[in-house]
């Protein structure tokens, strides 16, 4: 499979072990990425907030940029992070909704060349992974289970609301994926109330302990659930659950000591890649220093050795 | 002739009714007992509401159950309660969809979040949502002198503020908020889209003060953590938050306003890093936000990020580099120019998909007009033999 | 104890729009709601409000309209109010920030209605009720230092004085159980209909007819109770109720033939006749077989005519309604529809002013009978009932209070109040559950007091409710409590619907003629000559209910053939 690869901003900013575990993860699901290196920040919704024109003309201009690549062969866009998931898909909805408004954002884009026909199919790498490459063939290459590694799904808001728009319904159980995949890849899968709630991020720098308490509340309920780790497929509640969690810490008076994983890290993890080549040692709550190794990722591995 | 039978189907036996199980979440304050749960089964055909099943056990098994309710078409607001975990009105859940979603086989009804609950499924909306409502100024402020008639305003303007009256008060929406729950000061979404119904409303006066006045509450319009819980809520489609993303815009783009809580700050530190770098630079993030690297504000909230900042250098997370010199996009003049032409509007361009509705297929929408317009030949066409028959009677 | 210059018990459109007149003129207030202002059942109210705002329309048109839909019943005088009061009265309801529909230059919109000689509904969507009630409570916050507002508060009670005034009530606080007794110089009633006595009814389970029986019981006159609304739309699949607006806007009714059939009783105004006259057109086609439906028991509204981006703008809510409860794209197909009770055109007897035969009482909307809608409601004609009648009874009440000392009144009443709720607390689990009771007579109502009507089957209803009138002193409840012991009122409830049941159907078996909504198929024409006024029912000596007459007022508008 070849995909239009968007990968944000963030995974080549803060959390560059985000791009670089996915670009090392890919070729071990047959996913060839090609980088859309000329593309542009999706907003974050902020823009759409400032200016929704300007925040979908943006977009369209990765779209556009993306459809130029589905022409070449690529088979769809793909990106790995929900806030650009949920932004994106806003503006594609407008975009996609209207001929005489798509027809103007178009206007600016034609000097280039570029134009956005309706219909992009884009998504993130959760949803490709079980859409796309299919849960049985992602089990298939599963070389180290993560036999007893309790796992915490944290979406993140922009991929699983509003859920019309994302496409959730019986057909794509799109809200259910993530512990879909963590099961396929062997994990268990922790039940707690923090899965689709807000990590604070947006409202990190207006209104900071609020947001520092929603973060401290989600990574307090997995750690009350006995989760070992969370696994999240946006960058943005990283740096809230992750960067900021000695703050966090701090802010709710409870040490917290619980690792985020990247969803391409778990999912490297599974496939038989070394931590380190994953960028876990980048976190700022090292999972290789907090997780119990031995009785779970690495345990099995000894296991899988033995047998 | 007999008695005349109005023909009724409530006199024909419903076909196609089905055993659901309501699990209630029970409060009796009077008891002193903590909440439980309780079961009951009804039997409806499956594409009543929840509303009619909580109804018929009530009337059948316990009239203690208690539940506010009165209209059942989604229109009085009365009966919000979560069910399944999720917020809405119970007269507009069917039963069918309900089972659907619970886990168990057994449809879990329980009062709204995020307010204190006076009895089974009956909350204090008082506490919590008339509160809040009556902090935005509900009412509208008009220009003096009021004119002798009707003000004339744009005809999109009365349609555009539709969406925020099609507000019931329901508290769907509070119940879920994700602010509100750690901030319970927050204004929250109910109450803001209420204030864009205001400050969308070209009649009142006040827009300035109103939007300063909420964009200076540490617990207003930058308070909203854009987690879109209520636009999944709200059963009308009022999309709180995309009003509150309205007021925002509003505030920062026409009224300038330069909040203390980095909100328009923020926003600009964002727009202005795609605008020169195509991508967002997040090392600017903080000290632009908080006023630009010179601002004392700006300079104490990086002096407290500073262990942080410190262990995502030794991790290696952030490298100076990287830090400091923020790649550019190839194509930046493209970028420059977008935004160039769009912030050179004079008005903005926007599409409100609660408005106008997403275009239909080309074939149907044709087939649609030339069935509207073949009624309309055949009306007139009836219209003009019934005035000649007419008359025809007059002359004879 | 709390005591007001003017008490208004309700707070839909009549009761807010009294409010906010009465705190104007100077007043001190307080309005009280057994539930939120804001779930009064007039938001329901769908299509729009009537006046004659168009520069080419004249208030006279708009008066003869409703003396014509009215069957000639309603009272001129009282019509010649409404209408002429309606163009300003709708210049409030912008002023007060109604965000009503423009049109391309900027001034109020108008749809076509039923009934009406031209365009002359204003509108918001169809959400015309929910919109100027959520304003007119924009406007009780307003007013919060003025209006003392007594949410989810239950009327027990009128208190009349030594002199017969009206000089309060009782009530329940409803969260606590508390019983309160309220001083009033002046009381308003404005507790909507009693449609809960039918079942199915387009109105909510809120409109138990609570201020005409209490109204009642306390010696006021009902009148003009037999005339019975069925609302022509009405979903077939819940009851729910389709606006006329959709009419208004082109929609078409069709029989299972596929047969435009109002061309037969109304060639002229086709769709857009009276609703007595749809109804009766639509309920005629059922009985003779081309109904539509497994059922044979609906005919179709094709909404599917109309363009469907006006629908969209215009008809949202129904297109929701069609959605959401019977799984139809009403843009798409027609929808099943057929007759569902929908508005009590009787009520309390009062004057222009709401003032009724209990001096301090007055009573304005659909508890009030002016009587402005006569025989039969014109569509659009109720929201501005209630606003005009609300406003004046406001205004009347304020000036009748300003000249006069609060009464001085005494805990009886409530301590008999409070008796009467502890022994229906206290009934063994004997006789019937009230639940179960209601069911019946709801059903027995809209079997036998329908759209067509007969004097055997009225009868049989007469027993029916005679009956559960007995039952219902035995009837037991299920909650104990105080905090919201929404079953203990619900007993109640129904004691004040029989009390409104037995009053129509008395006065539908005495009216031997057809007129407006009233249609008997034993006595099918208007007979002016013998049945030209008004039936009243009071209460006597023995609690039963006795029937009266009162002389329908004529201005203009001599009686005359009625066809559309």
């Amino acid at each position: 499979m070849k995909v239009a690869y968007w990968p944000g901003c963030v995974s080549r900013g803060f959390t560059p072990e985000l791009h670089g575990s996915m670009a090392k993860v890919a070729p071990l699901l047959d996913i060839e990425l090609v980088e859309l290196n000329r593309a542009n920040c999706c907003g974050a919704g902020v823009i759409a907030e400032h200016s929704q024109e300007l925040a979908d003309t943006l977009n369209a201009r990765t779209f556009a940029l993306a459809q130029k690549e589905i022409e070449q062969g690529a088979d769809l866009m793909m990106n790995i992070c929900s806030t650009c998931q949920g932004a994106q898909g806003e503006c594609q909805e407008r975009l996609d909704a209207s001929a005489e408004y798509r027809a103007e954002v178009n206007k600016h884009l034609t000097p280039e060349g570029l134009e956005y026909a309706k219909g992009l199919v884009n998504k993130n790498f959760l949803w490709v992974l079980v859409e796309e490459l299919g849960l049985d063939e992602l089990a298939k290459r599963v070389k180290r289970p993560l036999t007893d590694l309790k796992v915490g799904p944290f979406y993140g808001c922009y991929i699983v609301r509003p859920t019309d728009r994302l496409g959730i319904d019986d057909e794509n159980p799109r809200d259910t994926y993530l512990e879909q995949v963590i099961e396929t890849l062997g994990g268990t899968v922790v039940d707690y109330s923090g899965a689709q709630k807000c990590c604070g991020f947006p409202i990190s720098l207006m209104q900071k302990e609020t947001s520092m308490r929603m973060a401290g509340q989600n990574l307090g309920e997995a750690k009350d659930q006995g989760a070992d780790c969370l696994v999240t497929p946006c960058p943005l509640c990283h740096l809230n659950l992750d960067m900021q969690q000695p703050v966090v810490s701090k802010t709710i008076g409870r040490d917290l000591q619980m690792p985020v994983l990247h969803l391409p890290q778990m999912v490297g993890l599974a496939l038989g890649m070394d931590p380190k080549e994953l960028g876990l040692g980048k976190h700022v709550v090292k999972p290789t220093s907090v997780i119990d190794w031995t009785t779970s990722v690495v345990g099995s591995v000894g296991a899988l050795s033995a047998a | 002739m007999s008695t005349i039978e109005n023909t009724d189907a409530t006199e024909a036996k419903p076909e196609g009714l089905q055993e659901f199980t309501l699990r209630l979440r029970r409060y009796d304050p009077e008891s002193g007992q903590a909440p439980y749960f309780e079961e009951f089964q009804i039997e409806l055909e499956p594409h009543r509401s929840v509303l009619d099943g909580i109804l018929q056990a009530k009337a059948k098994e316990d009239g203690s159950i208690g539940v506010r309710c009165s209209c059942r078409a989604a229109i009085c607001g009365s009966c919000g309660t979560r069910i399944n975990d999720k917020p809405g009105l119970a007269c507009h859940t069917h039963l069918d969809e309900a089972l659907k979603r619970s886990k168990d086989g057994k449809i879990t009804i329980e009062p709204l979040g995020n307010m204190p609950v006076i009895k089974d499924l009956i909350v204090d909306m008082d506490a919590v949502h008339w509160k809040k409502q009556a902090r935005v100024t509900p009412w509208l402020l008009p220009k003096e002198p009021l004119p002798e008639r009707e003000h004339i305003v744009p005809r999109e303007s009365m349609v555009d503020v539709t969406q925020s009256m099609a507000c019931i008060q329901c508290g769907a929406c509070v119940s879920d908020c994700l602010s509100m729950e750690i901030d319970p000061l927050f204004v929250g979404p109910a109450a803001l889209a209420k204030a864009y119904r205001f400050v969308g409303d070209p009649r009142d006066s006040r827009h300035a003060e109103r939007l300063s006045n909420l964009a200076e509450d540490p617990h207003g319009i930058y308070a909203c953590t854009h987690c879109f819980k209520c636009i999944e809520a709200c059963p009308k489609g009022v999309a709180p938050m995309s009003q509150i993303m309205r007021l925002r815009r509003i505030a920062s783009q026409d009224h300038h306003i330069n909040d203390r809580n980095n909100g328009e700050r923020h926003e600009m530190a964002i727009v202005n890093s795609v605008k020169k770098y195509g991508t967002l630079n997040e090392a600017k993030m903080v000290p632009d936000s908080y006023g630009g690297p010179l601002a004392p504000a700006a300079a104490k909230e990086l002096v407290a990020s500073l262990p942080v900042i410190t262990k995502a250098l030794l991790r290696r997370k952030v490298t100076p580099k990287t830090a400091l010199f923020h790649h550019k996009n190839p194509d930046q003049a493209q970028i420059k120019r977008i935004y160039q032409e769009v912030q050179g509007r004079e008005q903005r361009l926007e599409l409100n998909l609660y408005i106008t509705q997403p275009d239909e297929d080309p074939a149907e929408l044709a087939a649609h007009e030339a069935h509207v317009a073949e009624a309309a030949a055949h009306d007139a066409a009836e219209q003009a033999e019934r005035a000649a028959t007419n008359q025809t009677e007059a002359g004879a | 104890m709390p005591a007001h210059d003017v008490l208004i018990i309700g707070a839909g459109l009549a009761g807010q729009r009294a409010a906010l007149a009465a705190a104007d003129a100077g007043a001190t207030v307080a309005i009280m709601s057994k539930v939120h202002p804001v779930r009064s059942h007039s938001v329901a109210a769908a299509g729009g409000i009537n006046a004659a705002i168009n520069p080419a329309d004249d208030w006279r048109s708009h008066a003869f309209d409703t003396v014509k839909g009215s069957d000639y019943l309603g009272d001129q005088d009282a019509i010649e109010v409404m209408t002429s009061e309606a163009p300003g009265e709708i210049m409030y309801l912008e002023h007060i920030g109604v965000t009503f529909h423009r049109n391309e230059t900027g001034h109020l919109d108008l749809r076509a209605f039923g009934g009406a000689s031209m365009k002359r509904t204003a509108y918001v969507a169809d959400i015309t009720g929910q919109a100027i009630l959520h304003v007119l409570y924009e406007q009780l916050m307003k007013y919060s230092d003025r209006v003392d507002r007594y949410e989810e508060w239950f009327n027990t009670s009128l208190l009349r004085g030594d002199n017969g005034r009206c000089e309060g009530v009782v009530a329940r606080n409803i969260r606590t159980g508390e019983m309160q007794t309220f001083t009033a110089k002046t009381t308003i009633l404005a507790t909507g209909g009693v449609g809960q006595a039918f079942k199915p009814t387009t109105n909510g389970l809120i409109c138990t007819g609570d201020g005409m029986s209490l109204a009642y019981r306390s010696g006021a006159r009902l009148m003009d109770m037999e005339m019975i609304q069925y609302h022509p739309t009405t979903m077939t699949a819940n009851g729910f109720l389709i606006t006329e607006g959709a009419r208004g806007e082109g929609a078409h009714l069709r029989n299972a033939n596929g047969e435009r059939f109002m061309v037969e009783s109304a060639p002229n105004k086709m769709e857009l006749a009276s609703r007595d006259v749809v109804s009766r057109a639509e309920q005629k086609e059922i009985n003779e077989g081309r109904g539509t439906g497994p059922l044979k028991d609906s005919v179709l509204l094709d909404v599917t005519v109309v363009p469907k981006n006006r629908v969209l703008e215009a008809l949202r809510e129904i297109v929701n309604l069609g959605r959401d409860f019977a799984g139809i794209d009403i843009t798409k197909e027609p929808i099943p529809v057929r007759p569902g009770q929908h508005y009590t055109m009787g009520g309390v007897k009062t004057d222009v002013d709401g003032e009724t035969d209990i001096p301090g009482l007055y009573a304005a909307g659909e508890v009030a009978c002016v009587s402005v809608h006569g025989g039969n409601r014109l569509g659009a004609n109720s929201l501005l009932d209630t606003l005009i009648f609300g406003r004046r009874s406001g205004e009347h009440a304020a000036k009748v209070a300003a000249s006069m000392a609060m009464p001085k009144v005494s805990d009886a009443q409530l301590r008999d109040d409070a008796k009467q709720i502890a022994a229906i607390i206290d009934r063994p689990r004997t006789g019937r559950r009230v639940s179960e009771i209601k069911e019946e007579l709801g059903e027995s109502m809209n079997k036998y007091c329908a759209v067509f009507r007969d004097e055997e089957g009225m009868t049989k209803g007469a027993e029916v409710v005679n009956r559960l009138q007995e039952e219902a002193k035995t009837a037991y409840i299920d909650d104990k409590g105080t905090v919201f012991n929404q079953d203990v009122l619900g007993a109640l409830e129904l004691g004040f619907m029989l009390d409104c049941s037995e009053a129509i159907v008395k006065a539908a078996l005495e009216r031997k003629e057809s007129r407006g909504a009233h249609s008997r198929t034993d006595f099918t024409e208007r007979n002016d000559e013998d049945w030209l006024f008004h039936l009243t029912v009071e209460r006597d000596g023995d609690g039963a209910a006795k029937l009266g007459q009162a002389p329908v007022t004529i201005t203009q508008w001599q009686p005359m053939e009625r066809t559309y």
